[in-house]
């Protein structure tokens, strides 16, 4: 298991350019290690459909990397999407699935014990898939051999689907609902389209 | 002025001129002309994501990345997808611009009984949203494609036009 904060600062320290993309939970405490036009945080947004809307800016801008914090009881919310990237995530998509079997957020309550996120990737057709015909996905379980893997992970060309088994030993902050379109408008404007 | 479904072809050209740039859209037996002609079109990249959800999300970020998609979208799937255009479309104030299927309309215009549902639904549950539209019924109508594009950018929320009959080839 890896320390969800200790996951964040880790991308947040070799992090450049990216789009990074998350909703709910990771919205709390991504922002304690990062402050950039390019951080999309949205705990409100359509519920499971972080990813897509990765989907949707990768596509839209090939030239610069969009990295999705994805939680596993989103992921629930909106399985058949793995399909969806499998078909059509370009090589600029980064899927991190933070996977904490529980919906955290609302208190913790266990997922379905059964599911395996990266078999249910495989079974989607992701490995070898994507846009590309490069999709990779992989299973990361210590904070050394992400360490070890994230320079790669940055750099190579995808879509990558990567699950993060994570725990969090930190408070978490009081909810913050950010100015959705405020959020967005900023992140257009970094990107140069408004 | 007849009501029998608009051009397939005459749809395009009219998503072309208004510079779309990409289309979502899950196949449906109303829609099925439509995809034809998308499907190998050089402008416009066709999308199909497995549910309506996925797709509003997705045009979501098309359009925050500076892309214009349409979301073409059967009653049915809108109905299931609104917790998706909630967050990524009115909450965050993203124009989408969407052509909505009516499921049902034309048994309603012939008479039959019982009402489909998803007839019944579709224009109260789009102005609970406050989601202005328009009725594209036949190439007459084809013009409502830019007053639903020009309402969606001025207000930079989502708009739609609704169709009550099949595409035609």
């Amino acid at each position: 298991m890896i320390d969800r904060m200790d996951l964040f600062r880790t991308v947040a320290e070799q992090r450049t350019d990216e789009i990074v993309v998350m909703t709910m939970t990771a919205t709390l405490q991504w922002p304690l290690v990062s402050e950039s036009d390019f951080d999309f945080d949205f705990l409100a947004f359509g519920m499971g459909h972080a990813a897509d809307f990765g989907l949707g800016l990768a596509i839209a801008r090939p030239e610069r990397k969009t990295i999705v914090w994805k939680g596993d009881g989103g992921m629930l919310m909106s399985l058949g999407s793995l399909v969806t990237l499998a078909r059509y995530a370009p090589e600029n998509l980064i899927v991190f699935l933070l996977e904490n079997r529980s919906y955290e957020m609302v208190g913790g309550q266990e997922l379905p014990p059964g599911a395996d996120f990266a078999e249910l990737a495989h079974a989607a057709g992701f490995e070898g898939g994507g846009a590309t015909g490069k999709g990779k996905v992989a299973r990361i379980d210590s904070l050394e051999a992400f360490r070890d893997a994230l320079p790669r992970i940055l750099t190579e060309a995808g879509p990558h689907f990567i699950v993060l088994p994570v725990t969090n030993r930190e408070k978490l902050p009081p909810v913050n609902h950010s100015d959705h379109a405020g959020r967005i408008q900023t992140l257009r404007k970094a990107l140069g389209v408004s | 002025m007849s009501e029998n479904g608009a051009s397939a072809h005459k749809t395009v050209a009219k998503l072309h001129e208004l510079g779309f740039t990409h289309v979502l859209m899950i196949p449906d037996s109303e829609s099925r002309y439509l995809y034809d002609a998308l499907e190998n079109d050089p402008k416009i990249d066709l999308l199909t994501p497995c549910r309506e959800g996925e797709s509003v999300a997705i045009a979501a970020g098309l359009w925050t990345g500076g892309q214009k998609p349409l979301l073409v979208i059967q009653n049915t799937g809108l109905m299931e997808a609104g917790d998706s255009l909630r967050g990524c479309g009115a909450g965050p104030k993203v124009p989408l611009r969407m052509m909505v299927g009516w499921r049902g309309y034309g048994g309603a215009m012939a008479g039959k009984l019982p009402l489909d549902s998803a007839y019944t639904f579709t224009e109260p549950l789009l102005g609970a949203w406050k989601i202005p539209t328009w009725r594209l019924m036949s190439d007459d109508d084809l013009g409502t494609l830019e007053l639903m594009d020009q309402t969606a950018s001025e207000t930079s929320y989502p708009a739609a036009v609704i169709t009550g009959y099949a595409f035609q080839p």
